[in-house]
């Protein structure tokens, strides 16, 4: 039983299984969902063994086609790309479960969302196991493309406005990401990632490509101030889409900057660099968290809660040189995992209340006692990791990431990290009151069983990582590029 | 300089004239058009930077041109359709929150 | 490639294709632009033959200049028929927003002109290895080889990529027909007599090639779908009953078959896109020409612009489990 369980390739699976469904459901509308649900069982069960087999046996990789890089293009399962594929695990199967008692009209929607969701979740699971820097190109192309397809599924003419936008961001991220390809592999003549941080010398002809593709991967991460494209995309969309773009979506260029960052280029990068990202992380977090103050619809707030919320993993640059770097890996993997989580959640949530409601406009819900008032306390769990408070997983992350900041004596990043989560609590806490205020509303509708507890439990499993993140936190640092003790003591 | 590095330095040009296209433009035809040239821009650098090595050309390059031609068309054909789709649903011919006739 | 006598047209043929994108992005009339940028396309298609890459060369000639060029041209009819002409020139920019963009821009090319000097004098591609691994790969061809074998992964996602393209456009919109009524003219009703056949001979002779010469699936569906696209506009259309599931099977029965090559794999204990040593050459040929069948309907269906409207539409409600149902 083990020989097979630690021998197979199991996270290949993760990438075929969607998108063979993907193709069934395009073929039988009818049995969509249900292709969707086993989909995200299987690919749950594929992620746990590819974590069992990584836990016992280490990382490991593929030669696809049996052809050796740099002829062949390599998979690679390591534990960066497992946090990722946990988020995406979890993020998925939630969303899936919700996502079949949200399209139940049988119309246009249910239709054409499941076979691109899951052509979107096999693109990501395809990206995070990439260790190919074209073949990341390609997987990169077909997350932004089905993630544009989804943006606009509900046809409002809000929704096709934010999906040309996210496409034209996207078109001109992909473009100048390959031009650095194009450099890299004039000057080297392979695009696999592990020969190229053998042989990479960190001359300008390496710093032009990484600037053309760190750029290119700025844009379609949505960092401030090139996040003009996130908020009208994510608001617009239907909220499993936005769960899904904010939950999973962004996580996936991010994943490719910290491969181009730690794993390729590592010499090439000068601390410059690397605090010039740290500072537009600070500009995204205060940014962000103060528009999401001053939004008047809900799923918008929830939107610029992810712009700023995008910045504490680029704290990762400049946090990671030195003796904090594994600290510092492990909080921001730790944090993509419980931004994935609670993000989604939120989320979620929003859709349940937007159903309910008929609109999310923070003054109408004003009085949400009853059943508004229950999803709302869902919100808070959700809210409970995002902002980080103790017990949960964005506590333990955010924990790490403020000792990787004080052992490095690098202040003002603490500061930040300080006042955003402050400005986090206030846009919470603005949500939250809404439960408390007195005003006079009609009684609505129970929401049925599959819109209420997707969410919850997803906000429940985030809260109950921080309690058991442990083994999480040692999987990221197998096959990492970074590597220390984690520090878990404040010792300036 | 070398014919290899010629087209290089014009396939950078390409990709910077669609930049500037797709940034200075309002009309989405007009966008998607620049972004294509960008496109053929970064081609044209892939294949000439890849180009200099002695004797037979080297195949590798030329199969990831062709990769990124086909997904460029496929962007391009949604791109259009999302296009066709905005003037459809609201008589627009760009984005929101720019001005008409641009 | 050391300049010699070509040096004229090596300088010259730059020189055109920046001007001709710079009127194509510049010229105020959009029809004007999309025909500059076709022939832009097809000028491009020359310098990949100077540059020696003739696969790409056939590729740009049919998908970059013919389909893309096809697609633009109906994407303006529509988009004019919907919003009325519009002359398009660029927006009018605060000179200090203009000063700006313009440094930027002339900043990022001084600075990737200057590390272009830093490129190795005797760079090492991988050409020599693709050579050496060819007998084993079941093609003759070097770039179909690594399309198909050696980067068929890459390959799978891009089909995937193709028939994403297809699902959105149809999640978007219904297909509007062409024309009002087919055009019935007797020129083109002959052109098209002697035009089918020639574009299917051609498309079956470039997709044979393919496997020891440039050519291949990918151009061999563009000509396919030229073909189909004629046949389209001389008023030809598919059948009601073909429009549903038939039509849907023939658009993912080229990836379909890929993807259950690609599972021999790791089924039988090896990495994923492992062919068995003797099934190679026939897997990879019938993955070759169902993909080439495949492409060349989705590459008609992108044009067409829209989900099929003859079928019925969508499924009945599914379950009676409603109580959710939006407002």
């Amino acid at each position: 039983m083990d020989a097979v369980l630690l021998t197979h390739p199991w996270s290949v699976w993760t990438i075929i299984v969607p998108l063979a469904a993907a193709v069934l459901a395009f073929l039988v509308p009818r049995r969509a969902p249900l292709a969707g649900i086993i989909t995200a069982l299987s690919v749950a069960l594929f992620v746990a063994a590819t974590a069992y087999r990584i836990f016992l046996a280490g990382p490991h990789t593929q030669m696809l086609g049996g052809w050796q890089a740099p002829l062949g293009i390599t998979l690679r399962a390591d534990g960066p790309a497992l946090i990722m594929l946990l988020t995406s695990g979890l993020v998925g199967l939630t969303v899936s479960l919700y996502a079949t008692g949200y399209f139940t009209a049988a119309d246009r929607q249910q239709r054409y969302f499941w076979p691109l969701w899951l052509l979107l979740w096999a693109a990501c699971n395809a990206l995070f196991l990439s260790g190919d820097l074209f073949n990341l190109y390609v997987t990169l192309e077909l997350v932004t493309l089905s993630s544009i397809a989804l943006a606009a599924l509900n046809g409002s003419p809000a929704a096709l406005d934010g999906a040309m936008r996210y496409l034209l961001a996207g078109l001109l991220g992909s473009l100048s990401y390959l031009l650095g390809v194009a450099l890299i592999y004039g000057a080297y003549g392979t695009v696999d990632l592990t020969l190229l941080g053998q042989t990479v010398r960190a001359d300008g002809l390496s710093r032009a490509a990484l600037a053309l593709m760190t750029a290119g991967l700025l844009l379609k991460t949505a960092l401030f101030p090139l996040h003009f494209w996130l908020p009208p995309a994510h608001a617009s969309a239907p909220p499993p889409v936005s769960a899904l773009l904010s939950g999973l979506v962004v996580k996936a260029p991010l994943l490719i900057l910290f491969r181009l960052w730690f794993e390729v280029f590592p010499d090439t990068a000068t601390a410059g660099m690397a605090h010039l990202l740290g500072i537009l992380g600070c500009g995204a977090i205060i940014w962000g968290s103060l528009m999401a103050l001053r939004q008047q619809r809900l799923k918008l707030l929830v939107a610029y809660s992810t712009v700023a919320q995008i910045g504490y993993f680029f704290l990762l640059f400049p946090l990671a040189r030195g003796e904090a770097a594994a600290t510092a890996w492990v909080g921001v993997f730790l944090l993509v995992l419980a931004h994935g989580c609670s993000k989604a959640s939120m989320f979620l949530v929003c859709g349940t209340i937007t159903r309910l409601a008929g609109h999310d406009r923070l003054a109408g819900l004003a009085g949400a006692g009853g059943t508004l008032g229950a999803r709302l306390l869902v919100f808070a769990l959700a809210a409970v990791t995002l902002v980080g408070m103790p017990p949960s997983s964005g506590f333990i992350a955010k924990w790490l990431l403020i000792n990787a900041a004080i052992v490095a004596g690098q202040w003002w990043y603490l500061a930040t990290i300080a006042l955003g989560t402050l400005l986090a609590s206030g846009y919470v806490l603005r949500v939250l009151s809404l439960a408390f205020t007195e005003s006079q509303s009609p009684p609505l509708p129970v929401a049925p069983r599959i819109l209420r507890w997707p969410p919850l439990a997803l906000s429940v499993v985030a809260v109950l990582l921080g309690l058991a993140a442990f083994h999480p936190a040692v999987l990221t640092l197998a096959g990492a590029p970074v590597s220390g003790i984690i520090l878990l003591e404040m010792v300036p | 300089m070398s014919v290899p590095l010629i087209y290089t330095a014009a396939g950078i040009f390409l990709f910077l004239l669609g930049t500037y296209g797709l940034v200075a433009y309002a009309h989405l035809l007009r966008k998607i058009l620049a972004a294509n040239i960008m496109g053929s821009g970064v081609f044209m650098a892939f294949i000439a930077v890849a180009g200099r090595t002695p004797g037979a050309p080297d195949p590798v390059p030329h199969a990831m041109v062709l990769t990124g031609i086909v997904v460029t068309v496929a962007f391009t054909s949604v791109a259009l359709a999302l296009a066709v789709r905005i003037a459809r649903t609201s008589s627009r011919v760009h984005l929101s929150g720019r001005d008409e006739e641009q | 490639m050391t300049p010699g006598p070509l040096l004229l047209f090596d300088l010259l043929l730059p020189a055109v294709l920046l001007w001709l994108a710079w009127r194509s992005l510049t010229s105020s009339d959009l029809f004007r632009a999309v025909i500059l940028f076709i022939a832009f396309n097809l000028l491009l298609a020359l310098a990949w033959v100077r540059l020696e890459a003739p696969d790409v060369a056939l590729a740009e000639a049919a998908i970059g200049a013919g389909v893309t060029g096809t697609l633009l041209l109906a994407a303006l009819t529509r988009i004019e028929s919907a919003a009325g002409r519009r002359l398009s020139r660029p927006a009018r920019w605060r000179p200090a927003a203009l000063v700006l963009t313009g440094t930027a821009l002339l900043a990022a090319a001084a600075g990737l002109l200057w590390s272009l000097r830093l490129l190795p004098t005797m760079p090492g591609g991988l050409g020599p290895l693709v050579d050496r691994h060819l007998a084993e790969s079941g093609v003759d061809h070097p770039v179909t080889a690594v399309l198909l074998n050696f980067r068929g992964y890459d390959t799978l996602l891009e089909v995937a990529v193709l028939l994403l393209a297809v699902i959105a456009i149809w999640c978007l919109d219904e297909a509007v027909p062409f024309l009002q009524q087919p055009l019935e003219s007797p020129l083109l009703t002959g052109f098209n007599r002697m035009m089918l056949p020639i574009l299917l001979l051609s498309a079956g002779y470039l997709l044979w090639l393919g496997s020891h010469a440039p050519g291949g699936a990918f151009q061999a569906a563009s000509l396919l779908a030229a073909g189909l696209l004629l046949a389209l506009f001389s008023g030809a259309s598919l059948p009601a009953q073909w429009s549903g599931l038939p039509l849907r099977l023939l658009l993912v029965l080229g990836f379909l078959a890929f993807l259950a090559a690609a599972i021999i794999g790791p089924l039988t204990g090896r990495a994923l896109l492992h062919y068995p040593p003797a099934w190679v050459k026939p897997l990879i040929l019938l993955v070759e020409w169902l993909l080439t069948l495949s492409i060349a309907l989705i590459l008609t269906a992108t044009v067409i612009g829209g989900r099929p409207t003859g079928s019925r539409p969508y499924p009945p409600p599914a379950s009676p489990a409603a109580e959710g149902r939006q407002r």
